[in-house]
């Protein structure tokens, strides 16, 4: 494929974003660090732990993002919430099983990507409304789920979990596998450059024959199954809540643009989503480590996303 | 060198948007647009009366004493604030933007109207000030920096958020007294809210529609480059357009205060998709450009019943929100049906 030169400058400014959001998260280490007293390592090795739920949400929401058009997936945390009950109830106790448990939570992701799909592609309602009409859905089956929940998060998922390799958390290492494994089909495959075509010009892709719809239905698919997989594991981590997903909305597009991944879509940058992702979870952790309140927290935490967003800015094409 | 602005608006087509900027005596502009459209348009226009009066009409007949003076005002109060945030959202998508973050924000100014305000009044009223002031920057922001308005008021949700919760932790607060004496007032032939909802709606409709700035607003919103092009400064327009919204949203804050008589900055968190739908239900359009005013306050009350409804057919609050997304759904669903076919 012919690389054009404004594509390759654009790429060489995208590139700067996530460069700073590396050397962002190099900084912030070094002050929880000097802050917390666990040391460098210690540090590290808790955000690598908590840090792959909202890798798993960004790859799904990023596959989103980059089909352009308006599209995004504000279902995703709904969708959490959902899982990690279902999965909860069905794993519990002997009776209960590991693999039904994940399975029907991926259904239900699944379900929530049927109904998303539905809104946008049959009834052409605007992304935005349409995943946030099908997340309220999904809120709602997760309020009946939790109205009948009587079940603690299984052992054997929680173990998984929190298992680390030589410190390093176990999970963490497996998203990086994923996270190499989205990068390759966003660049090598042809599905992924269809997703990269249509953000880029969905007419043009239309013309040279790309499956628009097919490659959508994909993306919402993905998303909501990672979604769904993100929440059964951090349900297993920090037990089953209403609300557990919440914040992961903000946070899983936060990470997208901060990666790099253009909002206007067309452009995906998955190296940007770790150094997005760590910089979010380090900023968090030091609000924790400085005992602040939790609405400071979340005061600063929103002011932290919209002023580096703001500096960082957003290399619309004029 | 600014050149001075001509007081009366020249007359400006805008390409893309559904009105023409000309001026034309009312009642040549109502035979040409009832001449224009077929049935399908005049149901689209009418679908927000017609939903409000058929669930008005559910409503009393699943419980007849709700159709008098005291019944329409209790049915109908809590509809209020829902309208006051959906005119805010209006004029959000109006500019083809979406807030998220309007929710929250009616939480907080409720805090703040029942925490602050009864003991501090001038205070409390810097204090809306400053969020005011906050939604004019998240305009700013939005235009400078143009990261999509998603973003920021998806931001700003979380620092309403915080805010509200460090004002007031738990919910609690009482409403103050000037406010508690507005809505015990019993004004003659209409109920108080359905009185509100008229105010609101002409006022709106003025706004939108009747100051010279009006057009360059809905401008903006539908061909911001060619508003941008004769002259206007876009960043003027958002800014204003979000402190509009912001003001909007301060005063349905108050309004929850006056109907709740207490603060509670989670109790409002659904106004965010209620006021999207309440904006589409009347016919807005997310790619900006159309100013419903009316539609919007009536699609605002048609919703609020949805919830008096199923409160009266005693459906479990756990699925009130999965309805509510639903009713947002087929609403949408409905206008793409009704969708007149252009390429």
């Amino acid at each position: 494929m012919i690389r054009l030169a404004p594509q390759r400058i654009r790429a060489g400014m995208r590139a700067q974003t996530w460069i700073w959001s590396y050397l962002a998260v190099f900084v912030i280490w070094l002050v929880i660090t000097a802050v917390s007293g666990r040391g460098l390592v210690g540090t590290m090795e808790a955000a690598l732990g908590i840090v792959p739920f909202l890798i798993l949400v960004s790859i799904g929401q990023m596959f989103i993002i980059t089909l352009g058009n308006g599209h995004i997936d504000l279902s995703i945390p709904y969708v959490m919430t959902l899982a990690a009950f279902v999965a909860a109830k069905l794993m519990y106790g002997p009776g209960g099983s590991i693999w039904i448990g994940f399975l029907v939570a991926m259904g239900c992701g699944l379900a929530v990507a049927v109904i998303n799909l539905v809104g946008i592609v049959i009834l052409a309602i605007p992304p935005i409304v349409a995943t946030l009409a099908a997340g309220l859905l999904a809120a709602s089956a997760g309020f009946v789920e939790a109205g009948s929940f009587s079940a603690a998060a299984s052992p054997a998922v929680r173990n998984f979990v929190v298992a680390d390799l030589a410190g390093v958390s176990v999970l963490a290492i497996a998203c990086i596998a994923l996270s190499i494994v989205a990068a390759l089909v966003l660049s090598r495959t042809r599905y992924g450059r269809s997703v990269q075509a249509i953000g880029q010009n969905v007419r043009a892709a239309t013309l040279a024959g790309v499956p628009v719809l097919w490659v959508i239905v994909g993306a919402y698919v993905v998303s909501a199954v990672l979604a769904a997989l993100s929440g059964v594991l951090l349900g297993a981590f920090t037990g089953t809540s209403l609300g557990l997903g919440d914040p992961y909305l903000l946070t899983s597009i936060a990470v997208v643009v901060l990666g790099g991944s253009l909002i206007a879509g067309g452009s995906s940058n998955v190296q940007g989503i770790w150094g997005g992702a760590l910089f979010l979870t380090l900023i968090i952790t030091l609000l924790n480590v400085l005992h602040l309140n939790v609405a400071v927290q979340d005061i600063v935490e929103g002011v932290v996303i919209i002023a580096v967003l703001s500096m960082v800015g957003n290399k619309v094409e004029a | 060198m600014m050149m001075k602005r001509p007081k009366r608006l020249a007359p400006v087509t805008m390409i893309g948007s559904q009105r023409l900027g000309v001026r034309q005596p009312p009642n040549v502009v109502l035979r040409q647009r009832l001449g224009e459209l077929g049935w399908r348009e005049s149901f689209r226009r009418a679908l927000p009366a017609l939903a409000f009066v058929g669930l008005l009409g559910w409503a009393v007949d699943l419980r007849p004493a709700a159709f008098s003076y005291t019944g329409l005002t209790l049915l109908l109060s809590a509809a209020v604030p829902l309208a006051l945030a959906a005119v805010s959202q209006m004029f959000i998508i109006m500019l083809g933007d979406i807030d998220l973050g309007i929710g929250y924000f009616v939480g907080v100014t409720n805090v703040v109207a029942a925490v602050v305000l009864p003991r501090h009044p001038v205070a409390g009223c810097g204090l809306l000030a400053l969020f005011v002031v906050g939604y004019m920057v998240q305009g700013a922001l939005v235009e400078i920096r143009k990261i999509p308005a998603i973003i920021v008021t998806l931001g700003a949700s979380f620092v309403w958020l915080g805010a509200g919760l460090l004002l007031l932790p738990i919910p609690g607060g009482k409403e103050p007294t000037w406010l508690g004496s507005i809505y015990a007032a019993q004004p003659p032939v209409l109920p108080l809210p359905i009185l509100i909802a008229v105010i609101l709606a002409i006022v709106t409709y003025g706004i939108s529609f009747g100051l010279p700035y009006s057009s360059v607003m809905r401008g903006a919103g539908g061909n911001a480059l060619a508003v941008q092009r004769s002259g206007w400064s876009l960043l003027r327009v958002r800014v204003t357009i979000y402190g509009l919204a912001g003001v909007f949203g301060v005063l349905a804050g108050i309004a929850v205060t006056g109907v709740t008589a207490s603060g509670d900055v989670n109790a409002s968190s659904n106004y965010t998709l209620l006021a999207i739908a309440a904006v589409i239900l009347g016919g807005g359009e997310f790619s900006g450009g159309l100013a419903v005013p009316v539609g919007t306050v009536l699609g605002a009350f048609t919703i609020s019943l949805v919830g008096s409804v199923l409160a009266l057919l005693n459906v479990s609050s756990n699925y009130q929100t999965g309805a509510q997304g639903l009713i947002l759904l087929l609403v949408l669903a409905g206008r793409a049906v009704t969708r007149r076919r252009t390429s």
